[in-house]
């Protein structure tokens, strides 16, 4: 795996990044876990959980599955690749509109993305679920995280703590009852 | 060079604070840029917010827009850098010891059992944008394919997301 191809990789994944956080980060699973085989779907999940505590996640998700492939240098490499696009559009529009004050007219890109994107969200999703959803313990887990979210409004980093610790305690009550 | 160094050293802090969860970046960058420094009117950070949502990349993207207006082309640059920092130093080192805590029996076996609940907060992504974008059948359609062509063919997502903001662009 060469740096460059870590570089290349990632920024193409930040030109195609619209639609935010977990659009991203699913477009990343296609690329790098199924596509280029580069990390295990466990792995990459591990990553993005401790990305989501830690922020911006899809970024964190980006330096971590570069650090997996090529360390430190990797890992900058691929945070580099994935703001790098997105940095000089910005900085381009940014110009414009403070020169201008003008603001593109991209909204009607938006209407023809944002379904296709939440296409591409549920798609990972389900290949994640069949994958690491197993028996009542883990759907319970699922959807208990995801009715915090969608219905109790909670911080994801919060729920993924909440998860933690209720994962943490299951772990010892079986160390203790085997 | 002395209005570069605050730059860096404001957006070093915000990307700290940020390290909790990013849904703190929105009111915390408001408060800096439009009533501490004003850098920024309302309106001027309100449409920096909409350009960050309209590109594609992280919303913190919002940084290079607020930076840009403080300092051009280099304070967009080095509010950019300085509010990733922190994240990406985090990220490296829990790269770099991640292996080593996955031996621990422990923690793999929390890790693992923590899956389901990422997997919960994925699809609750795709409800959140979903509740806000699919407003009628046109774009229920859009997702239908979509969907089809992402679950059941190898076309490449990034082809097929660029096609359709073309078609969004054409059709609108």
């Amino acid at each position: 795996m060469t740096l460059t191809e870590i570089f290349l990789t990632f920024a193409k994944i930040g030109i195609t990044g619209f639609g935010g956080g977990m659009a991203i980060v699913a477009l990343t699973e296609r690329i790098c876990v199924r596509e280029k085989e580069w990390i295990t779907a466990e792995e990459f999940l591990h990553g993005l959980a401790f990305g989501q505590i830690l922020g911006p996640f899809s970024l964190n998700v980006c330096t971590f599955t570069g650090h997996h492939l090529r360390g430190i240098r990797g890992g900058i490499i691929a945070a580099i690749g994935f703001i790098l696009p997105s940095f000089l559009l910005m900085s381009l529009l940014s110009w414009i509109y403070f020169a201008y004050h003008k603001l593109p007219r991209l909204q009607a890109a938006l209407m023809g993305t944002n379904p296709v994107i939440i296409g591409l969200i549920l798609v990972v999703a389900i290949d994640m679920g069949r994958k690491q959803i197993k028996g009542p313990n883990g759907i319970l887990l699922a959807l208990a995280a995801f009715g915090a979210t969608v219905f109790l409004k909670l911080n994801a980093a919060w729920v993924l703590l909440a998860a933690a610790a209720w994962s943490l305690g299951v772990s010892v009550y079986h160390r203790r009852h085997t | 060079m002395p209005a570069l160094l605050t730059l860096a050293w404001i957006y070093f802090r915000i990307g700290l604070i940020f390290v909790g969860g990013g849904y703190v970046l929105i009111p915390l960058l408001n408060h800096i840029m439009v009533e501490q420094y004003r850098w920024l009117t309302l309106r001027q950070f309100l449409d920096g917010l909409a350009l960050s949502q309209l590109t594609p990349g992280p919303l913190a993207m919002l940084a290079t827009f607020t930076g840009f207006r403080a300092g051009g082309f280099l304070g967009g640059l080095v509010a950019t850098v300085f509010i990733f920092i922190p994240c990406v130093v985090l990220m490296l080192i829990i790269g770099r010891n991640y292996h080593r805590l996955k031996n621990i029996d422990l923690i793999r076996t929390t890790l693992d059992g923590l899956l389901p609940a990422v997997v919960g907060l994925v699809a609750a992504a795709a409800w959140n944008l979903g509740a806000s974008s699919l407003t009628g059948v046109k774009e229920f359609i859009i997702l239908g394919i979509g969907f089809a062509v992402f679950k059941w063919t190898r076309v490449s997502p990034m082809i097929v997301i660029l096609g359709a903001g073309l078609m969004g662009l054409l059709i609108n």
